[in-house]
């Protein structure tokens, strides 16, 4: 177990080694520098402003120093932030997207998953029909457009929620609801599909053979084997949230690191450009190898060596 | 006499082919053929756009600037006196072109690189999947957005930038498919009778997979016309006066309070569109998965 | 003998997208206490599922049983709330199953999953249930039982794993146990120790047993008697001696022809019957045997034959039979 932690975090290593590169190499084809402006600026100003940010060496000794950077905890200056740390800045968004991801992460489990189970347990009944549809009807209505409905109902219409922006409950409401959505959705039906495959098994008949109580036959039987497949998806799904948000943050004017990101795109702020990606590669990288030591946890045939 | 009996037993059973089987099973689902139906509604709408609607997707008529729906405009104007329904129907190609040639290059990176994959085994399998492991490690659509600055703004470079990131699942799908079929006995048959290699994977494994592959497909589409739309409402989808619904939303946005439906009408197509090729592409997983027959 | 189990009638049905299946149609046997009986027929003949039948644990709703009784110690479980039928299930009557593999849950150690039966039926701590375990995995001849009753299923082979579920099925020293192939799954050089295994116990706890089989060569030397069943119906019955030696049904007849026997000198060739099991969905309206049968006359194709009983304790489904003619024997000795 512990060797298999130390590869994981060696491949992560050379993961966002290569994920470096690659958005280093993509930035620089994009035509167009940090300094262009509506009116250009003088070729000197330009030249002054290039040594200043090392723009002026070449590509190579750019990236390397880029990756000694970020090795020393570095992820360099923005050209658009008037010489803010990039770090500083993705850290004033973090805790905005990270507050959004986790409650809506919850809130899709706390709904996904019960409706999935009692779906299961009651198949064909009207729960199971809602469930599906549910699940159908989030899983392919994108966050964005919910939010556009969730706004014209709840803010234009009703004036209950404030459209837009940060700092109160109320506004944490509608971006929660539309980014849980998806999750929601995919868990209830992962967690209907795994909990009707689990109660075909054979070892639920063993288990109800051996007359057990039936709330035990469930929870110890069928429970943690569905459960299953709803654990190993569930870092994926946190880190699409955390990932993904940046149209939510957008639509509802959250100054989270997605909106920072897309401002840094228009902006050809290399930097800021690179500390996004790399901070979101290493989310998904981090996620992804929790829930593979979470996945042992609960299932004893999985053994990492 | 056993050639009649037994020919008795599989008389008194209708005959059962995959696909056939496979379409009689879709047609019985109505969700699936009523997102069908929108599908080819809306396909038809937006080919035969100029008969439905007289106004151009980028005719702009000053005097008439954000009238409500009348029977005029039967879904009103934009700031420019623009026909919405006209938009609506304009905006519809684009989504469905984006939708549909996105999977053509998903398909011609994603098939062949899958095959390969799962075919070859050993090495070459070992170094692409390390590498669609660290495409998974990019966030699909900040991916998109780079390859989109380096691209450039054509239409084109659009779908190709959106095909470059989704190719990945259709790659991972076809090697696993390959993967579970190499191991069984029609191939291992092929290949003792003296198969070569490429021809046992294009006359068997292919053919094989094609089902979960198309099944994939339908779900990448309504993947790839969101993310046009998404694109276009940040403002680096299609360029300006090509209608797109992301683009109606975003220049409704700021009119979310006087007139929410210019919001409202391409919000809606939007989710009804993606809506029927989930539903399309449920009913097509449920119709083709063997293991629901009993 | 009283019997400890009376099966009268049965009929368990399967409700497909084909049509109904008759997986149990009017199926009628008993077992006395302390007996050993067994259900011979091929895979799909119905045998599973009327064991399945007397637990009430054919899976609904696609399967319903439809009619009959099933008398355990003068109750008619059918008629059983599900409440209470729980209480007869892994404590009075319990099952060993085909598959050891799938039939142990793969997340929940085996000291767990035998002691929750002792928890449930004898209300024992864990602490005291997970002991009993130890000890009958002993019982079962697990080695190291203090151990591996941590261990979870798949650190097992496939024989140890029908040694656990040997000991689940015993924990509470039930009075039935009813055993679905308890032998297929697992090596050949293993099955006949599982068997003596499965045999020592019921004789030591005085244990009645219905072994559920497609081997009449395991029949004769484990069973008082035996039921074989065909297209989900009994078309012969007698003590398993008397069957053995002396089939009243062609399908036995079959059978028997088609696994190789110890008692005679050497049988030319196995003879396998002809062709496929009948679809259950669409059965001849006869004998559901006679497209197989070679012994077939004109009644057989127009007519359900009972099951009467021909000689004493000798029961047979089969218009020749019945008619006194016995072709098949003559043939096989």
């Amino acid at each position: 177990m512990f060797r298999f932690i130390v590869r994981r975090i060696l491949w992560l290593l050379l993961v966002l080694l290569v994920v470096m590169f690659i958005t280093f190499i993509l930035m620089h084809l994009v035509p167009g520098g940090p300094w262009d402006r509506e009116k250009a600026l003088a070729p000197k100003v330009v030249e002054a402003l290039n040594k200043r940010y090392g723009l002026d060496q070449p590509l190579w000794q750019q990236f390397g120093n880029y990756v000694w950077g970020v090795i020393r905890g570095d992820l360099g200056t923005s050209y658009s932030w008037a010489d803010r740390n990039v770090i500083s800045i993705l850290l004033q968004g973090l805790p905005k997207t990270m507050t959004l991801g986790i409650l809506a992460f919850l809130l899709a489990q706390a709904i996904g998953i019960p409706l999935g189970v009692a779906a299961a347990l009651k198949q064909n009944s009207g729960v199971d029909y809602f469930s599906v549809l549910f699940s159908t009807v989030f899983a392919s209505i994108p966050g964005f457009v919910l939010g556009i409905l969730l706004m014209i109902v709840f803010s234009v219409m009703l004036h209950w929620l404030p459209t837009s922006g940060w700092g109160s409950p109320q506004q944490l409401i509608m971006p929660v609801i539309c980014l849980a959505a998806l999750p929601a959705a995919q868990s209830a039906r992962i967690t209907r599909a795994s909990t009707l495959e689990v109660m075909r098994q054979d070892y639920v008949r063993t288990a109800r053979s051996k007359g057990l109580l039936e709330n035990r036959v469930r929870i110890r039987h069928i429970f943690r084997n569905s459960l299953i497949p709803v654990v190993t998806i569930a870092g994926p799904e946190l880190a699409n949230l955390i990932t993904g948000s940046f149209i939510i943050e957008n639509l509802f004017a959250v100054p989270g690191v997605g909106r920072l990101f897309v401002q840094g795109i228009f902006a050809r702020d290399y930097s800021l450009i690179m500390g996004g990606v790399l901070f979101y590669a290493f989310t998904i990288a981090i996620l992804n190898l929790v829930v593979d030591i979470a996945y042992a946890a609960i299932d004893p045939r999985i053994r990492y060596d | 006499m056993t050639v009649t009996s037994e020919a008795k037993v599989i008389s008194t059973r209708p005959h059962h082919t995959l696909w056939g089987d496979a379409i009689v099973r879709l047609r019985r689902n109505k969700f699936a053929m009523a997102g069908l139906a929108f599908i080819v509604v809306l396909s038809l709408a937006a080919i035969f756009a100029p008969l439905l609607t007289h106004y151009g997707f980028a005719q702009q008529n000053l005097y008439e600037i954000l009238q409500s729906p009348s029977w005029k405009h039967p879904l009103g104007t934009d700031q420019l006196g623009r026909d919405t329904f006209a938009r609506l129907l304009y905006g519809a190609r684009t989504s469905l072109a984006v939708g549909i040639f996105t999977q053509f290059i998903v398909l011609f990176i994603g098939l062949p690189v899958g095959a390969i994959a799962g075919y070859a085994g050993g090495k070459v399998d070992n170094y692409i999947m390390r590498f669609v492991d660290v495409m998974y490690a990019f966030p699909d659509i900040l991916l998109i957005i780079l390859l989109r600055s380096v691209l450039g703004g054509s239409i084109f470079m659009l779908f190709l930038a959106i095909g470059l990131v989704a190719w990945v699942n259709i790659a991972r799908l076809v090697r696993g498919q390959i993967l579970g079929l190499k191991s069984r006995d029609f191939v291992n048959a092929a290949r003792a009778m003296g198969g070569e290699g490429s021809y046992i994977t294009w006359r068997h494994l292919l053919p094989n997979s094609l089902g979960p592959v198309i099944v994939s497909v339908t779900f990448n589409v309504p993947r790839a016309i969101f993310t046009e739309a998404a694109l276009s409402y940040i403002g680096i989808g299609v360029k300006v006066p090509t209608p797109s619904w992301g683009a109606m939303i975003q220049d409704g946005f700021n009119l979310i309070f006087s007139k929410p439906y210019m919001l409202l009408f391409p919000a809606i197509a939007l989710a009804l569109l993606m809506l029927s090729f989930t539903f399309l592409g449920d009913g097509l997983r449920d119709a083709l998965d063997p293991k629901q027959r009993r | 003998m009283k019997p400890i189990l009376e099966v009268c009638n049965l009929s368990t049905n399967f409700h497909t997208q084909d049509g109904i299946v008759k997986a149990v149609d009017n199926v009628s046997y008993n077992i006395g206490r302390g007996e050993t009986v067994a259900l011979v027929g091929e895979s799909g003949c119905g045998k599973t599922v009327s064991a399945l039948s007397v637990l009430r644990l054919v899976a609904e709703p696609v399967g319903k049983i439809t009619q009959g009784s099933v008398f355990f110690d003068g109750v008619d479980l059918l008629k059983l709330p599900e409440n209470e039928m729980r209480k007869y299930r892994g404590s009075r009557i319990s099952m060993i199953f085909q598959e050891p593999l799938t039939s142990l849950n793969p997340v929940v150690t085996i000291g767990s999953q035998i002691a929750e039966g002792l928890e449930t039926h004898k209300q024992m701590s864990h602490h005291e249930a997970i002991n009993e375990a130890i000890n009958l995995l002993k019982l079962v001849g697990i080695p190291h039982p203090e151990s591996r009753v941590n261990d979870y299923p798949h650190q097992f082979s496939g024989g140890m794993r029908q040694r656990v579920m040997i000991a689940i099925a015993i924990a509470c020293k039930p009075e039935l146990i009813i055993a679905d192939e308890p032998t297929t799954a697992v090596d050949v050089t293993i099955q006949a120790q599982l068997l003596e295994l499965i045999r020592g116990i019921s004789k030591e706890l005085n244990t009645s047993l219905i072994l559920i089989t497609h081997n009449l060569g395991i029949v004769a030397r484990y069973a008082h008697r035996v039921f074989v069943m065909y297209a989900g119906r009994i078309v012969e019955s007698g003590t398993s001696l008397e069957v053995y030696h002396h089939p009243d049904h062609p399908y036995t007849a079959g059978l028997l022809a088609s696994v190789p026997r110890l008692d005679e000198p050497r049988k030319l060739r196995l003879e396998p019957i002809k062709d496929q099991p009948p679809d259950l969905i669409s059965l001849p309206p006869g004998c559901a045997f006679e497209p197989r049968c070679g012994y077939a006359i004109d009644q057989c194709r127009k007519e359900k034959p009972d099951l009467i009983e021909i000689s004493r304790n000798h029961f047979s489904a089969c218009w020749v039979a019945q008619k006194g003619h016995k072709p098949w024997q003559k043939k096989s000795s």
